[in-house]
């Protein structure tokens, strides 16, 4: 069982936020706190403002994309309205949605250690974290290769490894796995998993539900800039009404579940992913079975 | 059954100058009116076989027979009536100034008079959903929208076959129905669809046959709810089939003969309650 602190390492208090030139804020008055530890992730439909919201969370906004920011963001005790980008890039990682347009450099240990040359890492240290995130993100024998020559999944990974070589607390990832095949964003989502039992926070914007079942703790639900729920993963995810009504497609195995209780068979736990529902079911159809 | 759109026969396809081998005696018939998705890790060989039917890529080896044209014979412009290519990211395929312009660039170049050009462009911006936004430039649009403006400037040069290379990347599950709602009632006006995808929820609510391929070899191909039945072959390419069916295999005492979520509900039901 890994350990979740009950020590808040994100607060968000109140928070809206309007772009210059927007003509409705991206988001409003949100408020919720995240332990050390937790693995969260951020639903919504389009336009909703998860990333809007995870651009507060690094500091991207307001310090690079300006506008009216009211509220508080804390991250790591550190204020996002007053510390610097830099200084926040040590405590949040940030991974988004097109791994290509994150990668500059011409071979993978150049993309790890380039924001730790920038930060003035000694030698010793950043060779200590180079090899210590590329065991993690599982690309030590491709280290020299170019990222051209790599699979999507194994680029995604190099980003990744690059936002971890900064030793954050948070690591935020907003669609990162979207554009990958089935087996890349298993790669990917396996190392975050990992990183999370070590003790890392993750907040993961995702729009596969079956992937958040199997590893998020608790669902933030975003709807046109609002947060309209905030609860375990489970009690989300079995909360139809609410994600039909946002367009957002529950595990099927929640959804028959869900169908059964209503049709008045007893489920003492709904199911979210695969293995709960086998269990599930089958009990169920034993009782069947023995009446 | 009438003749296939597509035939393809003992495709080898070998990308030069690293040699590597992309297709491997690829066997394929596609009807007129068919909902077919290709899935299949990435390199896999499904673009590579998809760029055969526009002529993008020739065979190394084997014929593509596109509308009873060789299409070592035939110029990508001659096959562009007949088949149409959608990419997968809107943003590469997007170049003009306003909607009307993007959408009308292809039967300009397929040489249409004047009035049909409007009269089509009109039209095929009206299938899509996106008529009000004729005038607007398409980076103003909406991910969705863009996607759907892709699909009218392929739909615009009037093909009968549509590849759609991965549809609802980057679309949440609202915008991926609304992009697939559009995509079936094209099929259902008797456009053929050829879809690659990710997406096997996507893939089991749509497609009707399915192909897979690995490591360039196609090593499935049938009705869609047949296809994904083979969950151990399916893993084998990397292709995790619906939920519901996945469930279905791992509950081997039960035998679920619908794999969606009112099949599965109606079998536990019948199953509990004798109903």
């Amino acid at each position: 069982m890994k350990e979740v602190y009950n020590m808040p390492v994100i607060e968000v208090r109140e928070l809206s936020f309007t772009y210059r030139n927007g003509k409705a804020p991206a988001v409003s008055d949100i408020s919720f706190s995240v332990d050390r530890g937790e693995f969260v992730g951020i639903i919504g439909p389009t336009g909703a403002g998860k990333t809007t919201l995870c651009r507060c969370l690094t500091g991207v906004v307001p310090h690079i994309y300006s506008g009216k920011l009211s509220g508080e963001v804390t991250v790591n005790g550190l204020d996002v309205k007053v510390a610097s980008i830099a200084e926040l890039a040590q405590s949040v990682g940030f991974v988004q949605q097109d791994a290509e347009s994150q990668l500059l450099m011409t071979d993978i240990e150049k993309e790890v250690v380039f924001p730790l040359e920038n930060l003035g890492i000694p030698r010793g240290e950043m060779r200590r974290r180079l090899e210590y995130v590329l065991e993690l993100v599982r690309l030590t024998p491709y280290r020299k290769r170019h990222p051209f020559y790599l699979s999507g999944g194994q680029k995604q990974r190099v980003v990744l490894a690059s936002a971890l070589a900064m030793n954050p607390d948070v690591l935020i990832l907003d669609e990162a796995t979207s554009e990958l095949d089935p087996v890349g964003a298993e790669e990917v989502l396996s190392v975050v998993a990992e990183i999370n039992r070590q003790g890392k926070t993750v907040i993961l914007i995702e729009h596969n539900m079956e992937e958040l079942a199997q590893y998020a703790d608790r669902i933030i639900v975003l709807d046109r800039g609002r947060l309209v729920a905030d609860a375990p993963s489970r009690d989300v995810l079995s909360d139809i009404a609410l994600l039909s009504g946002l367009q957002i497609y529950p595990p099927q195995v929640t959804q028959v579940a869900i169908n059964l209780a209503r049709a008045g068979i007893q489920i003492d736990r709904i199911p979210i992913t695969i293995e709960e529902a086998r269990s599930t079911f089958e009990e169920v159809a034993g009782r069947g079975l023995r009446g | 059954m009438s003749e296939p759109i597509i035939r393809v026969q003992g495709l080898w396809h070998v990308y030069m100058p690293m040699e590597q081998l992309a297709l491997k005696d690829v066997n394929l018939e596609i009807y007129p009116g068919e909902f077919i998705a290709l899935v299949g890790q990435n390199g896999s060989g499904k673009t590579t076989l998809v760029k055969h039917f526009n002529g993008l890529l020739k065979p190394t080896r084997g014929a593509v027979i596109v509308n009873g044209k060789d299409t070592r014979n035939a110029s990508v412009s001659e096959l562009a009536s007949t088949v149409g290519y959608v990419f997968q990211n809107p943003d590469h395929q997007i170049f003009a100034e306003t909607v009307r312009e993007e959408v009308s660039f292809g039967p300009k170049n397929l040489g249409f008079d004047s009035n049909r050009i409007k009269e089509t462009t009109e039209r095929v911006l009206a299938q899509v959903g996106l008529s009000e936004y004729i005038d607007e430039m398409p980076f103003t649009l909406g991910r969705g929208q863009r996607q759907r403006l892709a699909v009218a400037s392929v739909l615009s040069m009037e093909p009968s076959v549509l590849i759609i290379d991965e549809p609802t990347t980057g679309l949440d599950w609202g915008e991926s129905v609304r992009m697939m709602e559009l995509v079936r009632t094209l099929n259902e006006k008797g456009h053929t669809i050829i879809m690659t995808t990710h997406n096997m929820a996507i893939v089991a609510l749509y497609a009707k046959r399915v192909c897979v391929l690995r490591l360039g070899e196609k090593i499935l191909d049938g009705p869609t709810s047949c296809v994904f039945k083979e969950v151990e072959k399916l893993k084998t390419a990397f292709v995790s089939p619906p939920q519901l069916f996945r469930l279905s295999d791992l509950m081997q005492a039960h035998e679920f003969d619908d794999c969606t979520v009112d099949g599965v509900t109606r079998y536990f039901l019948r199953l509990l309650k004798g109903e």
